[in-house]
């Protein structure tokens, strides 16, 4: 059957076959098909084709099915009527494949929105969480300063702490092992207190610099006390006030704190806009003058909650002071035996690790003990002040431009953060991923050609 | 139908007695077992009742029907392949084994099985269910245009296939 160039396309003689022609085609067609023979026999052929097609006839349906589907008939109805007005129209037969096809891509790409952001969160807290570590040392005030110059000069150590009995501080490895404990120890104090003002200076703000002097005699009872065998009480109190004005409830906390030699370790304000104002401080203040400093912070706004523990830890210093005794007096005898006794060089350098391993750890005790004595001497205050939120008339509120502005600015930058997360998700997932797809693809490519096939062929 | 659907039971009935034969017949031409047949031929007509509440008025009810004994047809296909692609089932051939004695007809049926997937379906749609070629086109999910030049490559196929090219008997099916 060959079709040539004619006016009529061959598929017009095949639709005036069908019918499928309008009234006006139909009729341009069939006065072609009159003169043309070619058309018409091909218009012959189609009717044979679809007579061939008519001889194909199947058996009748076998009588089984039949009372099985008028059975359905006839309760169906019923059924409806029974269940209609609460009944959900899910019109299965109408769902587009596409729409589910669209709705399963969109879920997957939320899916893995959500698995890239996650990797972001996780990455971007990691790097916090190493940035707080490197830079927290250089925020914090050093805690034994002349203990860690010591030990980089390779001094030798006179006196152990701000509060070493004075029956212990000479006893180790000094020259002149007459040197006054009490003198030693004063000095040290005094030290360490210029040091902690200067390393705070940066602070909001810091009283200590100034009445460091002054307070240096309570710290020295403390000592006496301890070296007298009285409780040691590591003091810790949570204060929660509510204020009128935190600027001003601020400024009277420096006060306190410059009047009674405290400072504070951390502080952290607050000044959300359109809300109150609020500001949490780790404060130190000498233990002697807590209570008469607890009172003037009170004096500042009402107070909503407040909670004080005391810590005994007279037996954990006293078993570390005997500790670090020992561990002094095992030093001095190492040493005497590397003096006066001699011996081969290997006995000589196993002492010496000897004597360096002791060493390390009456440092390391020693530190333990300065902050211990630390937390005695200095009470811990966690204050937590808030402001009584008064909404404002006059209360500056960004433009409505400078709104939108921020808004798509906010937008910009979280579409950058989700378009990051989805390169580090790729980035991360991406080779388990193409490892998996390359150990699944080949044999699910086979099974899916099969299947393919069969379908075709079925 | 749509007394049917208002709780008519008698329509169904005559429904049924009126469809029952072509429906049978439409899954008769594309599945090999002819109880397999009546079962999917009785899934389309228990799927009718169960979708009568939402049937609408807006096509012939005919086409409505043989667009749910197609989907029912593409189901068991699916099924069908599933289980030889994976379970390594029996396969079924493309064209139904019905007991025939004419040559001519074997020959027929075996050059239908010859076309293309698409293909067949459009020319057994055309010429056994009557369907235009727009009721087609919404069953199979194409154009219209589409489904005139498929009809038009699967006439000419079969005329070719018929005309000589089968008769040698070169690759037929067996078992057909």
């Amino acid at each position: 059957m060959k079709v040539a160039a004619h006016p009529v396309a061959a598929e017009d003689l095949m639709a005036l076959m069908d019918g499928e022609l309008a009234a006006e085609e139909a009729r341009v067609v069939s006065a072609h098909l009159q003169e043309c023979a070619e058309c018409a026999l091909l218009m012959r052929e189609f009717r044979g084709v679809s007579e061939s097609l008519a001889g194909w006839t199947v058996e009748d349906a076998a009588p089984a099915m039949d009372e099985a589907v008028m059975a359905a008939g006839k309760a169906m109805p019923v059924q409806r009527a029974a269940r209609s007005g609460g009944y959900v129209d899910l019109n299965f037969w109408k769902w587009n494949p596409w729409a589910i096809r669209s709705g399963a891509a969109v879920a997957v790409l939320l899916i893995l929105l959500a698995v890239g952001l996650s990797i972001r969160s996780v990455s971007l807290s990691h790097q916090a969480r190493m940035m707080t570590f490197f830079t927290a040392p250089e925020a914090s005030p050093p805690p034994m300063p002349q203990l860690e110059s010591r030990a980089r000069k390779s001094e030798p150590v006179q006196a152990d702490s701000l509060s070493a009995p004075s029956s212990t501080a000479n006893s180790y490895d000094a020259p002149g092992g007459g040197q006054a404990a009490d003198s030693i120890s004063g000095k040290d104090v005094e030290e360490y207190k210029k040091l902690a003002s200067s390393a705070v200076a940066a602070q909001p703000f810091s009283g200590v610099g100034q009445k460091a002097d002054r307070f240096k005699g309570d710290i020295a009872s403390l000592d006496a006390n301890a070296a007298q065998g009285l409780p040691m009480i590591a003091r810790t109190v949570s204060v929660t006030m509510v204020v009128k004005d935190v600027p001003e409830a601020r400024a009277g906390l420096e006060r306190v704190l410059a009047q009674y030699g405290g400072y504070a370790a951390q502080l952290t304000v607050n000044t959300p806009e359109g809300g109150a104002r609020s500001f949490q401080a780790s404060l130190r203040v000498p233990a002697p003058q807590l209570a008469a400093a607890l009172a003037e912070v009170r004096g500042l706004g009402r107070v909503e909650n407040e909670s004080q523990a005391g810590e005994e830890v007279t037996q954990q210093h006293a078993d570390l002071v005997a500790r670090l005794q020992n561990s002094r007096e095992t030093e001095q005898r190492l040493k005497d035996i590397l003096a006066q006794r001699t011996g081969k060089i290997e006995d000589v350098l196993q002492v010496e690790e000897e004597i360096a391993r002791v060493r390390g750890e009456i440092e390391g005790m020693e530190a333990d003990q300065k902050t211990l004595e630390h937390r005695v001497d200095f009470a811990s205050v966690d204050l937590q002040m808030s402001e009584v939120y008064r909404e404002q008339l006059g209360t500056p509120s960004a433009s409505v431009g400078t709104q939108v502005r921020n808004a798509f600015i906010s937008g910009l930058r979280r579409a950058g953060a989700m378009m990051l997360g989805l390169v580090l998700f790729v980035e991360e997932a991406g080779p388990a991923v193409l490892i998996w797809v390359v150990i699944l693809g080949a044999p699910g490519f086979v099974v899916w050609r099969r299947y393919r096939k069969i379908r075709a062929q079925i | 139908m749509l007394a049917y659907a208002g709780g008519d039971s008698a329509a169904f009935n005559a429904l049924f007695v009126r469809y029952r034969q072509p429906v049978f017949g439409f899954f008769r031409r594309r599945v090999v077992d002819a109880g397999l047949a009546e079962e999917l031929a009785q899934e389309t007509f228990l799927a009718v009742v169960r979708a009568a509440k939402r049937y609408e008025a807006a096509a012939l009810f005919r086409t409505w029907l043989y667009a749910i004994a197609f989907k029912i047809l593409n189901a068991h296909r699916r099924k069908a392949a599933f289980r030889a692609a994976f379970l390594g089932a029996a396969k079924e051939g493309s064209e139904p084994a019905v007991p025939c004695s004419l040559e001519a007809e074997i020959v027929m049926r075996q050059a239908v099985g010859r076309l293309d997937a698409v293909d067949r379906e459009v020319l057994l749609l055309r010429e056994f269910e009557q369907l235009s070629y727009a009721e087609i086109a919404e069953l199979l999910r194409v154009p219209v245009n589409t489904v005139r030049s498929r009809l038009f490559r699967a006439r000419m196929a079969l005329h070719t296939l018929l005309a000589g090219g089968l008769a040698r008997g070169s690759g037929a099916k067996e078992g057909l």
